[in-house]
């Protein structure tokens, strides 16, 4: 674990990725009427007491939507915490569904390839606890 | 300035509102021209259904969606949203409006109805409003935007309401109800509003189970 937090983050790389999928991604974060339709749809929220945190929607904004939104200029300590919302709140089981039809599996997906590119990810197999919950 | 937001500006205002559509259209024809697949595609089992059959299946689906989790705003928000469309294109003052200057009109509705339907959707804002007040999953996901955004969709019908019962100074509230028509044409195609279109277009992309077509036209 200590060697994810040792290296400088590359905005550079991040903005470019984000401006690769732009078209689609900002489509999808703009297109989000913020209604919280999509909760009920997580079984992730229901388990946790219907925690908000645990919306699918919450999820994607609170991970692409601020790397979107800080136009890639982020700390380590901020992938960090879109680390545990992108993968720890969310296990991709692509079941979420938006009455608008947003695709909200590509986006966080999509956040997770970007904290991938920093070598920011859950190392399961360097720990011995879970520990990174 | 009265006149410029009566004439120049409705054209603009409709012209921004259609072509931003059409360039939102194409954008996104073009995003998607690529057809590409998460997982090789589902096998559908077609099967010839009966009538009653179809019916049934179509009620039994419905338990999938949020009409099973939230009835209430299942309603709300349909109503609101189909009301918002029809109102201002079967009103009569508009309609009127219409004739007068390009002599051509739609089927109007009674103004008692219209009345009514706008108090229904104004109804709506008040429901909407109040649940990104009050609801904390709603509150931990609103920004102003989204109150801004409310108040663009909401003005036009609160001003028309006024409009219509002439309250307050008819000139004024009628110019601002104008005016509040405008800005909604304008950002609608550049906006959460957009959703108006995208709705629709999004239907195509995401998986068969919940949408219309078979969901094959993957970004």
């Amino acid at each position: 674990m200590p060697n994810q937090e040792m290296k400088p983050v590359d905005t550079k790389q991040i903005r470019e990725m984000l401006n690769r999928k732009k078209g689609k991604m900002k489509r999808y974060l703009s297109h989000c009427a913020h209604c919280s339709l999509c909760a009920e749809s997580c079984f992730l929220y229901r388990a946790h007491q219907k925690d908000p945190q645990y919306m699918p929607s919450y999820k994607a904004i609170y991970s692409l939507g601020r790397l979107y939104k800080k136009r890639g200029k982020v700390d380590r300590k901020l992938l960090t915490e879109i680390k545990g919302i992108v993968w720890r709140n969310c296990v991709l089981c692509g079941r979420c569904y938006c009455p608008i039809g947003i695709h909200i599996p590509s986006m966080i997906a999509f956040a997770r390839s970007i904290l991938r590119s920093q070598e920011v990810y859950p190392q399961l197999d360097e720990v011995f606890s879970e520990s990174w919950l | 300035m009265y006149d410029f937001i009566r004439g120049q500006l409705v054209s603009i205002a409709f012209v921004v509102f259609i072509l931003g559509l059409i360039f939102q259209f194409i954008q996104f024809f073009r995003l998607t021209k690529k057809k590409e697949w998460v997982y090789p595609p589902l096998e559908v089992k077609r099967e010839k259904k009966t009538a009653g059959k179809w019916v049934a299946f179509c009620l039994a689906s419905l338990n999938g969606t949020l009409w099973k989790t939230d009835p209430l705003i299942t309603i709300a928000t349909s109503v609101f949203h189909v009301f918002l469309i029809l109102v201002p294109i079967f009103l009569l003052g508009h309609n009127i409006l219409l004739d007068q200057s390009w002599g051509l009109s739609l089927w109007s509705l009674p103004e008692s109805i219209t009345d009514i339907l706008t108090l229904v959707i104004l109804t709506g804002v008040a429901f909407f409003l109040g649940r990104r007040l009050f609801l904390s999953r709603v509150r931990v996901i609103t920004s102003l935007y989204d109150y801004v955004i409310l108040l663009i969709a909401a003005a036009p019908f609160l001003t028309g309401y006024f409009a219509y019962h002439q309250w307050f100074n008819y000139d004024t509230v009628m110019t601002l109800h104008i005016l509040a028509g405008e800005a909604m044409l304008i950002t609608i195609p550049f906006t959460k509003l957009g959703h108006m279109l995208f709705f629709f277009l999004y239907r195509f992309l995401i998986g068969s189970e919940y949408s219309f077509a078979k969901g094959a036209r993957a970004w």
